[in-house]
């Protein structure tokens, strides 16, 4: 029985770690961005989520709705107002540009967080989840929530696996991940190629931010450990493999899943940090990396 | 330091613009006690700590080129070493401050080992990895460290404001005239070649290994002893003082707000960013929205920090 | 006398690449040798097995007789080599003076205080090389050739037997390059053993007294600069093969309607001077073939046509200035350039990497080119499913000119198409060309340093030699009068 719950807890875990670790990644690989406000965005995006649905009188969906916006506006401001201003500025030496942006995206990322907090409190919200009760799996009960959560990370991923192998778009960002330069040759311009890939980052923080609040419930507290989670899948998938963390998503989630039940919940995140520091002195590049 | 020299030397007039700055401002500071009370002196003492928290970093980020996503790892360890010995082993002070500096160092040779070996970002997530195992260790081990409460130590270095005051300032300026000395002798101008470019700098003949590790031993040996002088200062030792990761976020964006490879200037930025961060807090949570704001503004436009831009007029590579 | 540097049997392998084989030369006091291929040769890999950056599989290394293969750089450097690499950086905080007092510095631990001793010897080492006016300003200030002279001021600083010089006039301009050498030659007299790295012998004719030629890591000709350069496989290596003047056919109307007019066209890369006054022009229908040198500057025009790198000058294109425009719209408006790196999607496939090409056409539009382009390279169509990195050298290079034929190109940029490739390629590719020319009335701009491949499909040629254009005319023309000097 507990077996089976964990199994199905890990599985709903890690997709909804998969959805975020991807956004991450294909920031990574596409921009060259490791954006460290990607958990106070998140976070952002199930606050808003619960503070709307409160001002619309319930309605779950349009809060969903809302949250999924404010990420992706403000994956927009992430790119234009600090990513690209560093990235371009002509006062900072090329090798030290990705620790200006690795800087600039940390005190973005902890300007959101306490604008959370000021505005909200950080005590811990939870999304109105959007399909309400619960259902048995082989005796186990488990809410529609969790099994909607699963599902639509699920068709998120999806889709967006649709549009990188099956779209004119997609096969272009894919591209662009590989060889921008090549790209730039064939006549399209990296600037579109950048907004969209921000944009797409910025819809799925947002689905995984408002499914995380409706899931788990967030505080602004947790933009940090958001991060540095999906910080770890990525890395030990291998930074700009999307398959890569995929498969690092399960491993984190069934890992951190195990652990809280089988020990401790307070310190299910050990086993992961003990991993990453393997990996990172054993095969720095990850899983499937390629850089 | 080069003996006699022209006045016309460019470096000369980079150090005197220096000195022209620094040396007032320190006599101010020394002056200090005898007319501000004991809030303002208490905060400065606190950003006298920060400044040598900055201080390391900037040796090891400017000079050497490595970049620490966790300072607080090696302040920690220097900190959490010293306490315990003192709280459960009444050991004296000073010898607390010796043991913690030593076991901070011999972390720092810990971390300097996978620096060798890895590449940008990878070494700042080690570092990143460091800073979190410390922190879940000391905080499971609650029984033992005191967890996010702390631990309660039997000495302090002083009651009275002034004295503290004078305790920090000094070994303030002490740590800035070795850590500035070392950036503007010989062995730091090796440290700065073996961080800008470690091929040329073997080619040169320098063991650009050696070097690095040295530099990460200084470091962690000034952290580290900043730490534990901050924790008996404090009379506790906490998590939230000493080991989080927003304490070492503070570290790098005073050093960076500064300006880079200037060593004073991380100096200046810590005591700017803990008189700004108290002057807005009776803003609440707003106080530390603005004080990132500020510091990515400066990032965004003054990228080479307050002191960088004073030395340089005009930015361009 | 013994030699001060001598190299035996040096051998380095990455991987299954072999970059070095049996390299053996030595070098006498007060002697100059010039190490000299096209890239890929193997002339950087030996330098780094010298200085130690890399270790050798096999051979020895001596410095004055002392073993030093395998050694770490510094102790190499510290036996007594000193480098001037090509790309140095100099630090932005540090006078001149103190970065020749750096070189100068003992690998000690404990050095807080420099003496006078190393301080004067540091400004002696400075009026050698002709930095005593420039002596305590910064790096910032100071023009390109004089940082160049900082970096052998740091080589020679103390006093090695053997200097290892690479690429040493690159991105200085023709007048800086005779000072340039003066200097290297005044180190005869004191003694030293100088190596010259070196991508053509013509360059560095003046100043060598022996030349080591290289090609695909093996050596194919050692002796004097004149020998060297007449000799057979060298003159292959470089120009393709005899350079032979056919007759050909002229075309009805070619050249009529000017194209692309590059006026006064300067690049500069930081300091160093890439492109210095070139100008070129094509007429509609016209093959130019550019030929020159690696490190001429041929990857630099073509990189400036396409708006990839900030230039000086003009780049007209159908009369109007290219100057503000992106450079995925100047290819999007015609000019379309195949790099000499390709630039593949190397996890996609054949097709995949086509289509990219054909996005700006509609469907039935690309569906033709890609049927008539199967038909121009037919190896592309059986390969269609593989991933592009795992394709021969030569099927690669067809594939970038397929994939930017896709573009239905005005102005095709060709970089140095058949650099690596086998002499049974360059016939499919030299027919492709051919078919090209004849079926479609397509201006192509071609960038080679094999002559013999560049030669008979053009119907005009440029020479350009180390940032400036030094001769344009007819290929019939090109064996008299260009071709003796050009290596």
């Amino acid at each position: 029985m507990l077996a089976l719950q964990i199994l199905i807890d890990g599985f709903a875990i890690s997709a909804l770690y998969a959805l975020g670790a991807t956004g991450f990644t294909l920031i990574f690989g596409v921009s060259g961005v490791l954006n460290l406000s990607h958990g106070a965005l998140m976070a952002m995006a199930a606050i808003t989520a619960w503070a709307v649905a409160d001002m619309v009188g319930g309605n779950a969906y349009v809060g969903a709705a809302a949250g999924v916006i404010a990420a992706l506006i403000c994956a927009f401001v992430t790119f234009r107002l600090i990513v690209r201003p560093i990235q371009n500025s002509r006062a900072i030496p090329g090798e030290e540009k990705e620790i200006f942006v690795l800087t600039g995206t940390l005190l973005w990322g902890i300007m959101i967080q306490e604008a959370l907090a000021y505005l909200f409190t950080n005590t811990p919200k939870t999304v109105r989840p959007l399909i309400e009760g619960v259902v048995s799996i082989a005796g186990v009960r488990v809410p529609y929530n969790e099994v909607l959560t699963t599902a639509i990370s699920w068709a998120a991923i999806g889709l967006l696996w649709l549009l990188v192998n099956r779209t004119r778009m997609g096969k272009r960002l894919l591209a662009a991940s590989m060889n921008p330069r090549g790209l730039t040759l064939l006549g399209h311009e990296l600037s579109s190629i950048y907004l969209l890939v921000w944009a797409i980052y910025g819809i799925l923080a947002g689905i995984a931010g408002v499914l995380l609040g409706a899931f788990l419930g967030v505080s602004s507290d947790n933009a940090g450990t958001l991060t540095a989670s999906a910080f770890s899948i990525v890395v030990l998938g291998g930074l700009g493999s999307v398959s890569g963390s995929l498969i690092a998503a399960f491993v984190v989630g069934y890992l951190e899943t195990i652990t809280a039940y089988l020990i401790s919940p307070t310190i299910r995140t050990v086993p992961v940090l003990l991993l990453l520091v393997v990996v990172v002195y054993v095969r720095p590049q990850g899983l499937l990396g390629r850089r | 330091m080069y003996g006699r020299k022209a006045c016309w030397d460019a470096a000369d007039m980079l150090r005197n613009k220096i000195f022209l700055l620094v040396v007032p401002l320190l006599v101010v500071l020394a002056l200090l006690p005898l007319g501000a009370d004991g809030y303002i002196l208490g905060l400065l003492t606190l950003a006298y700590y920060y400044a040598v928290f900055a201080m390391s970093w900037d040796l090891l980020f400017g000079f050497a080129g490595e970049v620490n996503f966790g300072p607080t790892f090696l302040i920690g360890v220097g900190a959490y070493t010293a306490a315990l010995l003192n709280h459960y082993w009444h050991w004296s002070i000073p010898a607390c401050l010796a043991a913690g500096s030593a076991t901070a160092v011999v972390a720092g040779l810990v971390l300097a080992v996978p620096a060798l070996r890895l590449r940008g970002p990878y070494f700042g997530l080690v570092t990143l990895v460091a800073v979190l195992l410390l922190q879940n260790m000391l905080v499971l081990n609650a029984g033992l460290t005191g967890g996010e409460i702390g631990l309660d130590l039997p000495d302090v270095l002083a009651v009275d404001d002034t004295q503290n005051y004078y305790y920090a300032f000094g070994f303030m300026v002490v740590s800035a005239a070795i850590l500035f000395g070392l950036s503007r002798s010989p062995v730091g101008l090796i440290l700065q070649a073996s961080g800008q470019d470690a091929i040329e700098a073997s080619a040169l003949g320098f063991n650009v290994a050696k070097h690095k590790l040295v530099a990460f031993a200084i470091s962690a040996f000034f952290s580290g002893l900043a730490g534990a002088m901050l924790i008996f200062y404090m009379g506790t030792a906490s998590v939230g003082t000493v080991v989080d990761i927003a304490v070492g976020v503070n570290v790098i964006i005073a050093a960076v707000l500064g300006g880079r490879r200037t060593i004073l200037g991380a100096a200046i930025g810590a005591i700017f960013l803990i008189g700004a961060g108290e002057v807005l807090r009776p803003l609440g949570q707003l106080a530390t929205f603005i004080v990132a704001a500020v510091a990515l503004i400066v990032i965004l436009f003054l990228p080479s920090g307050f002191l960088g831009r004073f030395l340089q007029p005009g930015d361009r590579q | 006398m013994s030699a001060l540097l001598e190299v035996q049997g040096l051998g380095k392998r990455f991987g299954g690449l072999v970059a070095a084989k049996d390299i053996s030369f030595s070098i006498q006091p007060g002697e100059i040798l010039g190490l000299i291929g096209p890239n890929g040769s193997g002339k950087s890999t030996v330098m780094k097995c010298i200085m130690g950056i890399e270790r050798p599989n096999a051979g020895s290394v001596k410095i004055a007789g002392t073993e030093v293969a395998g050694w770490a750089p510094h102790r190499i450097a510290r036996q007594g080599v000193g480098i001037v690499f090509q790309h140095a950086r100099p630090l932005q905080r540090q006078t001149i003076l103190e970065h020749i007092i750096l070189a100068l510095l003992p690998d000690n631990l404990f050095m807080l205080r420099t003496n006078h001793e190393v301080r004067r010897r540091a400004e002696e080492i400075a009026t050698r090389v002709g930095l005593a006016g420039v002596m305590h300003r910064l790096p910032r200030t100071l023009p390109f050739a004089d940082l160049r002279r900082l970096e052998l001021a740091k080589a020679i600083a103390r006093n090695p037997q053997v200097v290892l010089v690479d690429e040493p006039f690159a991105g200085l301009t023709a007048a800086e390059v005779a000072d340039f050498s003066k200097l290297i030659g005044s180190f005869r007299a004191d003694g030293h053993a100088v190596l010259l790295v070196d991508h053509n012998v013509k360059g560095v004719a003046a100043l060598v007294d022996r030349v080591f030629a290289m090609y695909l890591g093996e050596r194919i000709a050692e002796g004097s600069a004149t020998k060297v350069m007449q000799n057979e496989t060298v003159r292959r290596v470089y120009l393709g093969g005899k350079i032979e003047t056919a007759a050909r056919p002229e075309r009805e109307g070619k050249g009529r309607t000017p194209l692309l007019e590059v006026r006064n066209l300067g690049v500069l890369y930081g300091k160093a001077t890439a492109l210095d006054d070139v100008n070129i022009h094509i007429g509609e229908g016209e093959f130019v073939s550019v030929v020159g040198l690696n490190g001429a500057g041929k990857t630099t025009l073509f990189n400036a046509i396409s708006g990839l790198v900030p230039h000086n000058g003009t780049i007209n294109w159908k009369g109007q200035s290219l100057a503000h425009q992106t450079p995925a719209a100047i290819a999007r408006n015609g000019i379309v350039q195949c790099p000499e790196t390709r630039e593949l999607f190397g996890d996609m496939s054949v097709r995949e990497n086509l289509d990219l090409g054909g996005q700006h056409l509609t469907k039935e539009q690309s569906d033709k080119q890609l049927e008539w382009l199967f038909g121009l390279f037919p190896i592309l169509k059986s390969r269609q499913g593989q991933a592009s990195r795992t394709l021969s050298g030569g099927e690669q290079q067809m594939l970038a000119i397929a994939r930017a034929l896709m573009m239905q190109p005005k102005l095709l940029i060709l970089d140095e198409p058949t650099l690596g490739l086998a002499p049974v390629i360059l016939e499919q590719l030299s027919k492709a060309m051919e078919t090209l020319r004849q079926t479609t009335d397509i201006t192509v701009l071609l960038g080679e340093q094999n002559v013999t491949f560049a030669l008979p499909h053009a119907d005009r040629v440029y020479v350009l030699e180390h940032t400036r254009i030094v001769w344009e005319g007819d290929p019939g023309r090109f064996a008299a009068e260009a071709g003796a000097g050009y290596l």
